[in-house]
């Protein structure tokens, strides 16, 4: 009986993980198209192309595995995998709805999940080192400094809404939350939220990949499957992210008829972050590396000390 | 802690269980992954299989249910750490192929330096805790457990070690702002 | 540029604001497009009008128009007359990998044989099958749409002023002859106005 149930729960978030990011790619090619007055893919699958991730995944498969000669081999071909594996870890420990609907209940689930994710740029470091090419390597040493200047506010981010719940278990935080945690974390919301963004180089931090100077970072020399992997750890990250948010900022599964329909208004909260990921792609420009470790540094970390110091102080006078 | 450390007289170290056999499994991949750490003529391949040891050390924490501990460790060695020994190698120096300058002269006294610190840890282990067993159906390392010894009964090395690392931190910023000046 | 980040909210607004409307997409191969008139796509070749003047291809930039001809001469029209010779056309090409659509040929035909027809579906694998022939030619014209109606201010076409000069002149001849001789009331001639322009 355990068994299944441990069986269908890790299915459960396989499924999820196999479709929600392509869910998030195809809404991304329609909102950014239509953000910019057009009205992307329309014929792939027949409805409005609704099957046009699918027919690029074909597309990637059967394209040649090609590794440049003087590239590192093995390293090169393990660092999609470095980078993937991650998000299908992390999203095992994200409650969905209450009374323990999640993979799997991890006693330090804020720990376990930002550990993993940092793991995950690690992919893209190895990848951007071993292409021997000189765009993958600067692009590799931006996502290196990237990663731990935002790794900082993030962690503090999330750490103040630990203090506020008293615990780092995610059904634990959710269990704890009231609705006013909302303004009161407010700053946090916006710190952990900007550097998840910047963790996984979307716009307006993606300064690593920069397809305008340095081609396209550590995914240049990668093609067919491999990159297909990288662009899936792209979008995985994007829904892991919006739904971590959700999670530690805007009550998960918190809303009217929480117990029959908190998954709705889980997914609801991460559709709506994701719609908020694609959006500011659109709308805003890159920031330069040096912009982009000077906003890091001297906006967001400062920020999530006081969001920990206001935590910690309204947690000791008012609770 | 003490009251969770049982006596095992009663167990032999015969007929393990499965959580020992993966233990040792692991400890062994790590201890692979440290060798080759050390000895991997190429740079980067050495910080890779530094990730393989540090991330083993972890499993290994997880497995003696020190959950906290664990993850803990992947996010600053794993996460952080490593990642900064790339970024510095991809800043000064990290060609593809084995470089051979990653050799060192003293080599042999590496050796003996690390052997002897192996020795005297597992002695001082062994010494330490003998047949003292730990109940792993109960666990032993979660969160508010290692909070409560840590704020309870190593308070004061906790803040000696906060207070090293403040010193380390200015002593960086004075570093780099003398050679700002000097320019 | 007052408050900090307007522009970046300003920035979410107009794609918030572009995304709720109709894009500005062509559906192209589903929808054929809404071509303007005096679109120009290919020449087309009223063939009856052609004299083989050369014209055409002697104006041509690119020297991209191909016509052979031949003379036939006619039997004199009345008895005693003189052979009238005519210029009979055997082949009229124009090469579309060569020409600029720069409409001069269509500029100088004298006699209004070549017009632009909105057709632009003619793109062909090989570049030597762009040369089109006089039957492809003549195929476009019946594509040529009607010529779009002059502005309210416009000057009178050129044909229909001189038919009212005309007719104007005529109605008054006739009033005068119809002053000087009034008690007569005899004029037999008709009065049919002459027409104006050909197509």
């Amino acid at each position: 009986m355990e068994f299944f149930d441990v069986a269908w729960r890790l299915l459960a978030v396989l499924v999820a993980f196999l479709t929600l990011p392509l869910l998030v790619g195809q809404t991304e090619h329609k909102v950014m198209a239509h953000m910019q007055g057009r009205v992307g893919p329309m014929y792939a699958g027949g409805f409005h192309g609704w099957a046009q991730l699918v027919a690029d995944g074909v597309k990637f498969a059967q394209k040649e595995d090609v590794v440049p000669a003087a590239a590192d081999r093995r390293v090169f071909q393990l660092a999609p995998a470095v980078a993937l594996v991650p998000y299908l870890l992390v999203l095992i420990a994200i409650p969905i709805a209450p009374n323990g609907v999640v993979g799997q209940v991890v006693d330090a689930g804020i720990f376990f999940v930002l550990a993993v994710l940092g793991v995950g740029v690690l992919g893209q470091v190895m990848g951007g080192w071993a292409s021997a090419n000189k765009y993958s390597l600067l692009g590799g040493m931006r996502t290196a400094a990237q990663l731990l200047a935002y790794e900082l506010p993030l962690l503090l981010a999330a750490a103040s809404v630990a203090m506020a719940a008293g615990t780092l278990s995610l059904p634990g935080m959710l269990e704890s939350w009231q609705w006013w945690w909302l303004p009161w974390q407010l700053i946090g919301a916006f710190v952990f939220f900007t550097a998840g963004i910047a963790e996984l180089h979307r716009p307006p931090f993606d300064a690593p990949l920069a397809p305008e100077e340095i081609i396209f970072g550590p995914l240049t020399e990668y093609g067919g499957l491999r990159f297909a992997l990288f662009m899936l750890a792209e979008y995985a990250g994007i829904v892991v992210i919006s739904a971590l948010t959700a999670v530690l900022f805007l009550g998960g599964w918190h809303g009217p008829f929480a117990d029959q329909l908190g998954w709705l208004w889980m997914l609801l909260k991460t559709a709506a972050l994701c719609f908020l990921v694609i959006w500011m792609r659109v709308a805003w420009p890159r920031l330069r590396a040096d912009q982009i470790q000077r906003f890091a540094w001297t906006c967001l970390v400062p920020l999530a000390l006081f969001q920990i110091a206001l935590t910690g102080v309204v947690k000791v006078v008012f609770l | 802690m003490s009251g969770l450390v049982l006596l095992g007289a009663e167990r032999g170290f015969l007929s393990p269980t499965g959580v020992e056999i993966t233990f040792l499994l692991v400890g062994l991949v790590t201890l692979g992954g440290a060798v080759l750490a050390v000895t991997s003529r190429q740079l980067v391949h050495a910080a890779l299989w530094l990730v393989v040891a540090l991330g083993g050390i972890a499993v290994l924490y997880l497995l003696l249910t020190a959950e906290f501990i664990a993850w803990v460790q992947v996010l600053i060695y794993v996460g952080s750490v490593v990642v900064l020994l790339l970024f510095g190698l991809m800043l000064t120096k990290a060609p593809i192929g084995p470089s051979p300058d990653a050799d060192s002269g003293n080599r042999w006294v590496a050796l003996a330096v690390a052997l002897a610190t192996a020795a005297t840890l597992v002695t001082v282990v062994v010494d330490a805790f003998r047949t003292a067993w730990i109940e792993l159906d109960v666990p032993q390392g979660t969160t508010e457990i290692v909070g409560r010894s840590l704020f309870r009964h190593w308070v004061l090395p906790f803040e000696a070690l906060s207070l090293l690392l403040l010193a380390a931190l200015v002593g960086a910023i004075v570093l780099s702002r003398r050679k700002k000046e000097r320019r | 540029m007052g408050l900090p980040g307007s522009g970046l909210a300003k920035g979410l607004a107009v794609t918030l604001r572009t995304m709720t409307r109709r894009s500005v997409t062509a559906h192209y191969p589903d929808v054929q497009p809404e071509l303007p008139a005096r679109s120009r796509g290919v020449i087309g070749l009223f063939e009856e009008n052609c004299t083989v003047c050369m014209l055409c291809a002697r104006e041509c930039p690119d020297w991209c128009i191909y016509i052979d001809s031949h003379k036939e001469t006619l039997p004199a029209a009345a008895p005693g007359g003189r052979e009238r010779s005519r210029n009979v056309l055997d082949r009229f090409a124009i090469d579309f990998s060569l020409c600029m659509y720069c409409g001069i040929c269509i500029e100088v035909c004298p006699f209004d044989a070549l017009f632009w027809s909105p057709e632009f579906e003619y793109a062909e694998t090989d570049i030597r099958d762009l040369t089109h022939e006089r039957d492809k030619l003549r195929e476009w014209m019946w594509t040529v749409p009607e010529p779009p109606p002059l502005d309210d201010a416009a000057e009178e076409p050129k044909e229909i002023a001189a038919a009212r000069k005309a007719a104007d002149k005529l109605a008054a001849a006739q009033a005068a002859a119809a002053e000087s001789a009034s008690g007569e009331s005899a004029s037999g001639e008709s009065a049919a106005g002459e027409g104006g322009g050909d197509a």
